[in-house]
């Protein structure tokens, strides 16, 4: 059975990204924005007419949309298949996925001028990597996808990076590609572990098995429990490096700080969310039983990379590097929502990702449009910002306080519904005082770029560097401003998403919670 | 409710509307625009005034109002709680009719008075001030018209925001930007309490309305947790984490929740960021930082003072915070120089009054004086703005002097408000105060036990308050006006418009009358029913048993008897014998301390008297080192910590990895070898080999 509108989609963004490597320099930028208007106005599309039904891995069919299925043939008793498809969660992960990627493209523009086929033809190739990742449902696809989005983000960073860039992207490379292993080790085990209970590689098929019991005992000399545990913990430490959880956290920053400006954003915008997508995919789907047993280790993990990773925010003199280390904290309240497991945690662990691809993005834009013009993003460098470009940090200020979880924006929003889930959780022991401890990461998130701003954009007119400070271009704030618009609308509709993510999250996460 | 909805509840969106809509257009055009936006606000705010005031007389005439607006989502919280429905919406009562007057108004006539602080002195960056003004007026009305918990915390924020953007107007300069910080990190720090005490009401009850009307699906949570303690009827739907005890459990959501009001109402030990908040303009001291958002604490405890008057508990803290706080501030007040940090110290000491009458069950009391002092203490802020222009900007007290005759709109409208500050009687502040102070110390005499004791302590803070209250307003109206000019600038002050004197006669006149409308001494004292806000606060029927006086504080089976157990005392005299004492008592300190300052400072050439206090008034000026204390916590405790973490994260988890990696870098070397450097090349196989894989897949697959 084949929809085609998935593959429409993929297939559009592959055949830009081709156009776009062949094209002439000068053209390039304006062409990759263009072409990518059409993977975003087809997902727009997508999303408008999607119907909400349930679970893609949890109820299959019925509840998939624009589904593909293939099978392709035989492997050692397993069927290869391409299999696509989208439900309440993956939906909204893919219209973040082309809207951001526009964007991107965008706030490339000025500070990209080598290269310039090769760079936009990657981050369109990187976009139809992210889009096949979210819209997967059979594992093999999946995994091609998921390892797919490495080589464009290693060239993006190893050839347009900062003056570290090779450490950064090699680190960065090795770093997940390992991880990456690890998961696929611990995920190919399970299947085999469900031997003749499943005959294909599809993501569905393998969740309904294992949601109705059936033991993965197929392995000789592995316990089904064991075994499960086992699949659990690779794939938890696999996605963990992904998010990135403490204390697998390290390669972000670096990335972060050698990235040029349209890469972090694409980075921290949506690349992140493959770990916390992967997270609810797999591990927390899959084996509800294992995810409630190890609540409070991972409730655990997700208080340390709150708090811990706001703390190492503080530290920072880097703009760019307080942005990172504020996405290691704020991937926390994904992972405390997902651990919560009930319906408003795990949909507001979803939700959180969403609004954290965008206001992550906005940050790191209106960095990138601040260091257009001062080459400099140190906090001691500069100060009275204001004075100069007094539009982009008005929407900095606005950003970053959407960042600190200002109501009416999408941040709160998504915190907002993260703390509601996981404090009244009945897997998670003690899950009021977990909730209340994480919570306290909205004060440091408050302190550090109240910190920064009033550093370098308020105070008297100052700059260590040699350059002329004049307005930025109207193509620098534009994309700014569009961000902001839409963390907003967010904020104040939540149900442009909400509501579907739940109906989605709902027949996972039911047993969580509500006593 | 019965038959159709009153025509004005309709039209109350607009009250917040209509502001938000002078912001976008200050925002978008207020360059291009005469006055700088000044005009746009002006008329929202005009137009906010008059549909409160329509609001208000309907609310009058017997109705009241509970309506969503937006559902913002709906949650599933399964289990017994069901569907969560999270949404903005109206509650339009007595208490919040009489909340939007006092704001609208108040923003009226600071917009007003702003086109002779902020144009007539020739500032820039206008748009972004009224921008500014009309985005704080819109999330104040909001606030003050929420009909639940979740809303009044978003513009709680909201507010909070504006704040931060007023008070760092000037952010060229070093200090308001850090004072803005400084602001907003430590309301933050209180609201972190509110937002748990928000999740926790929610995941209780499942809802977080303050009342309901006519809507048989939806329950109120501090209807539903009077049930569930069995003070009122009916079963009750409710979570209690972990087989808590109720009583134990509501009095922490209340103390979480009070985390908040603490913050924003400035009160000890989160009261360090309002003097700093006067770095901003003085209209926006005025309206934001006296009059409205300080206010907003204060409002939200009696909003929800349902669910408080269940925690005798947490209204004990609440009366204790609130005495303490009145006297502590008011002994700083004693020894600035600066005028509008007397007002700021005196502005938290006032709030203290307020969270003493709600702690001590003076619901009325505490509306009363929420009301006075926000019409005096804009009044005295506007006075403060009007002396600051004549001075050329320039707040020392000791520079000023002998501008009574210079100024008497200025003075005798000052006078008016420093007359009810003090409370003297019968400018307002005098009978709200005494009401405060009268609450306090009945139901401590009657209350046994611990509970008592510790309102009749609170009680003496207060009290003692009301002498430094005296001392510290009269000291400041003899500084500023009486004596001989002390500088050149006082000699010759810039003279001031219509636009600044127009705003201080309206209030000036507010400031000595409005207090007429709640008289509880006469009344107790003739019989004659002139308590006009105890029984407009009654309210409407439909309300009778969820947001009333009446089931509040009045009678045998209200809840300050069945849930707080308060009972009221009398001295020697009964009621009568009791109020005459209360009021002579506190009248008797208003005019010691008056009569002191008077001593002391009225004369030509006043000396600076407190100096002679030595190390205490060390203490006193540098605010008993609280600040000292809070930015020792934040660079010498919370700065190092994060450092540490920073080397601990660069050296031993980094430094793990990068041992770990010493045979990754060796590959990586390796596959720089690999690359030619012409990453056309590397990239254009790659993606072709995707393809090719692709394509041939879906072959062998039967795709085509």
């Amino acid at each position: 059975m084949i929809d085609g509108t998935i593959e429409a989609l993929l297939a559009v963004t592959l055949v830009a990204s081709f156009a776009v490597l062949v094209s002439p320099d000068r053209y390039a930028a304006k062409l990759a924005t263009a072409l990518s208007l059409l993977p975003l106005a087809g997902s727009l599309v997508m999303w408008s007419g999607f119907e909400p039904a349930g679970n893609a891995l949890v109820d299959g069919e019925s509840a998939i949309g624009y589904m593909s299925q293939v099978e392709w043939f035989d492997l050692g008793g397993i069927t290869l298949q391409w299999f696509v498809g989208v439900d309440g969660v993956a939906m909204p992960l893919v219209v973040l996925t082309t809207v951001l990627t526009t964007l991107a493209l965008v706030s490339a523009w000025t500070p990209i001028s080598e290269r310039q086929s090769q760079f936009y033809g990657l981050v369109l190739f990187l976009e139809a990597s992210l889009l096949g990742v979210f819209t997967a449902l059979d594992f093999f696809v999946w995994f091609v996808f998921w390892e797919a989005v490495l080589v464009p983000m290693y060239l993006l960073i190893g050839v347009w990076g900062g003056p570290r860039r090779k450490y950064a992207a090699i680190k960065m490379f090795v770093y997940t590609n390992v991880a990456s292993l690890v998961l696929f080790i611990g995920f190919v085990a399970l299947v085999f572990g469900l031997g003749d209970s499943v005959a294909t590689f599809g993501l569905p098929e393998i969740t309904q098995a294992l949601r109705d019991g059936v033991a993965p005992d197929g392995l000789p000399g592995v316990g089904a429990e064991s075994l499960k545990l086992f699949a659990f913990l690779a794939m938890f430490v696999g996605f963990a490096v992904k998010v990135p959880v403490v204390p697998v956290h390290t390669w972000l920053p670096d990335a972060h700080v050698e990235a040029p400006t349209p890469v972090s954003v694409l980075l921290a915008g949506v690349l992140l969310k493959m770990g916390t997508y992967a997270l609810l995919r797999f591990n927390f789907t899959m084996l509800p039983d294992i995810a409630t047993d190890l609540a409070v280790p991972i409730a655990v993990f997700a208080v340390v990379s709150v708090i811990y990773g706001a703390m190492l925010a503080l530290a920072q003199t880097d703009l760019k590097r307080i942005v990172a280390y504020s996405s290691v904290s704020s991937m926390g309240y994904v992972i405390l929502g997902l651990v919560a497991y009930t319906t408003i945690g795990v949909s507001g662990a979803t939700f959180q990702m969403i609004s954290h691809g965008l206001i992550s993005g906005l940050m790191f834009m209106a960095v990138g449009v601040i260091y257009n013009v001062t080459h400099t993003r140190m906090v001691s460098d500069m100060s009275g910002m204001a004075d100069r470009m007094p539009v982009t940090v008005g929407i900095f200020v606005a950003g970053a306080f959407g960042y600190m979880g200002l109501p009416l924006m999408s941040g709160f929003a998504a915190e907002f519904f993260v703390f509601v889930g996981s404090f009244q959780s009945t897997v998670l022991p003690s899950a009021p005082v977990f909730t209340g401890a994480a919570m306290f990461g909205i004060v440091i998130v408050a302190g550090y770029l109240l910190l920064a701003m009033q550093k370098t954009l308020f105070g008297e007119f100052r700059l260590d560097t040699d350059y002329e400070v004049g307005r930025a271009a109207f193509h620098d704030v534009a994309p700014l401003f569009v961000l902001l618009l839409l963390v907003i609308a967010l904020g104040v509709f939540p149900d442009l998403f909400m509501e579907m993510i739940e109906t989605a999250i709902e027949p996972v996460a039911s047993i969580g919670g509500g006593a | 409710m019965t038959g159709t909805t009153p025509f004005a509840f309709e039209f109350a969106p607009a009250i917040a509307a209509l502001p938000f809509v002078s912001f976008l257009i200050a925002l978008a055009f207020g360059d291009r625009m005469p006055k700088g936006g000044a005009l746009g606000g002006i008329l929202a705010t005009a137009g906010s005034l008059l549909l409160s005031l329509w609001v208000f007389v309907t609310v009058s005439g017997g109705s009241a109002y509970v309506h969503d607006i937006h559902t913002w989502t709906i949650l599933d919280a399964g289990g017994a709680l069901g569907d969560v429905n999270l949404h903005f919406g109206l509650l339009l009562d007595p208490l919040s009719a009489m909340m939007l007057i006092i704001v609208s108004l108040i923003a009226l006539l600071v917009h007003v008075f702003s086109l002779g602080y902020m144009n007539d002195e020739g500032e820039t960056g206008l748009p972004r001030y009224y921008a500014g003004l009309g985005l704080f007026t819109f999330s104040m009305l909001s606030f003050v018209m929420a009909d639940n918990l979740l809303q009044a915390f978003m513009f709680f924020e909201l507010v909070g925001l504006c704040s931060f953007l007023l008070i760092g107007f000037w952010f060229r300069e070093d200090a308001p930007p850090s004072a803005a910080k400084k602001a907003f990190l430590v309301t933050r720090f209180g609201d972190y309490f509110f937002l748990i005490g928000v999740v926790g009401i929610i995941a209780t009850f499942g809802t977080s309305r303050f009342a309901v009307v006519g809507d048989a699906a939806a329950a109120a949570f501090p209807v539903e947790a009077a049930k569930v303690l069995g003070v009122t009827e009916g079963t009750a739907t409710a979570v209690i984490p972990g087989g808590m005890d109720p009583q134990l459990w509501f009095t922490i959501l209340g103390l979480l929740v009070l985390g908040g009001v603490v913050g924003k109402s400035a009160q000890f030990p989160l009261h360090t960021w309002l003097p700093d908040a006067m770095e901003g303009p003085t209209p926006v001291s005025a309206l934001i930082h006296a009059a409205t958002m300080v206010a907003a604490g204060v409002y939200l405890v009696a909003r929800m003072y349902g669910f408080y008057l269940l925690s005798p508990t947490a209204l004990g803290i609440i009366a204790l915070v609130g005495g303490f706080t009145a006297l502590f501030a008011a002994t700083m007040g004693v020894v600035k120089k600066e005028i509008k940090q007397v007002l700021a110290y005196s502005t938290i000491s006032q709030y203290g009054y307020m969270m003493l009458a709600l702690g001590a069950g003076g619901y009325v009391a505490a509306t009363f004086h929420l009301m006075t002092h926000a019409f005096f203490k804009a009044l005295l802020f506007l006075g403060a703005g009007s002396v600051i222009i004549a001075m050329h900007h320039n707040e020392n007290m000791w520079d000023m002097g002998g501008l009574k005759e210079k100024m008497p709109v200025t003075y005798y409208t000052f006078l008016s408000g420093s007359l009810a500050l003090a409370g003297i009687v019968p400018f307002s502040g005098f009978w709200s105060k005494d009401e405060v102070l009268y609450e306090a110390f009945v139901h401590g005499l009657g209350t046994a036990g611990t509970q008592g004791t510790l309102l009749l302590v609170a009680y003496a803070f207060g009290l003692l308050a009301v002498f430094f209250t005296g001392f510290y307003t009269f000291r400041m109206v003899f500084l500023t006006f009486h004596g001989e000019p002390r500088s050149d600038t006082a000699k010759d002050p810039h003279g001031v418009r219509w636009n600044v004197k127009g705003p201080l006669a309206v209030l000036g006149i507010l400031a000595a009358v409005v207090g007429l409308v709640n008289m509880v001494p006469v009344k107790k004292l003739t019989g004659a029913n002139i308590d006009f806000l105890h029984k407009w606060l009654k309210g409407p029927e439909a309300l009778k048993a969820q947001t009333s006086v009446a089931h509040y504080t009045d009678g045998d089976t209200s809840l300050l008897h069945e849930g707080a157990h308060y009972v009221a005392g009398t001295l020697a005299g009964g009621e009568v014998g009791t109020v005459l004492i209360s009021a002579a008592v506190s009248l008797g300190l208003a005019l010691a301390g008056a009569g002191l300052a008077y001593r002391l400072y009225n004369v030509p050439e006043p000396v600076e008297h407190t100096d002679k206090l030595g190390a205490a008034k060390d203490v006193l000026y540098n605010n008993y080192y609280q600040d000292e204390f809070q930015v020792f916590l934040a660079e010498r405790v919370t700065m190092p910590l994060a450092k540490a973490a920073d080397t601990f994260d660069q050296s031993v988890i980094d430094g793990a990895v990068n041992g770990v990696s010493s045979v990754s870098l060796f590959s990586g070397r390796r596959v720089k070898r690999v690359q030619t450097g012409l990453v056309t090349n590397y990239a254009l196989l790659l993606t072709l080999g995707f393809l090719v894989l692709l394509v041939a897949m879906a072959a062998t697959g039967g795709w085509f």
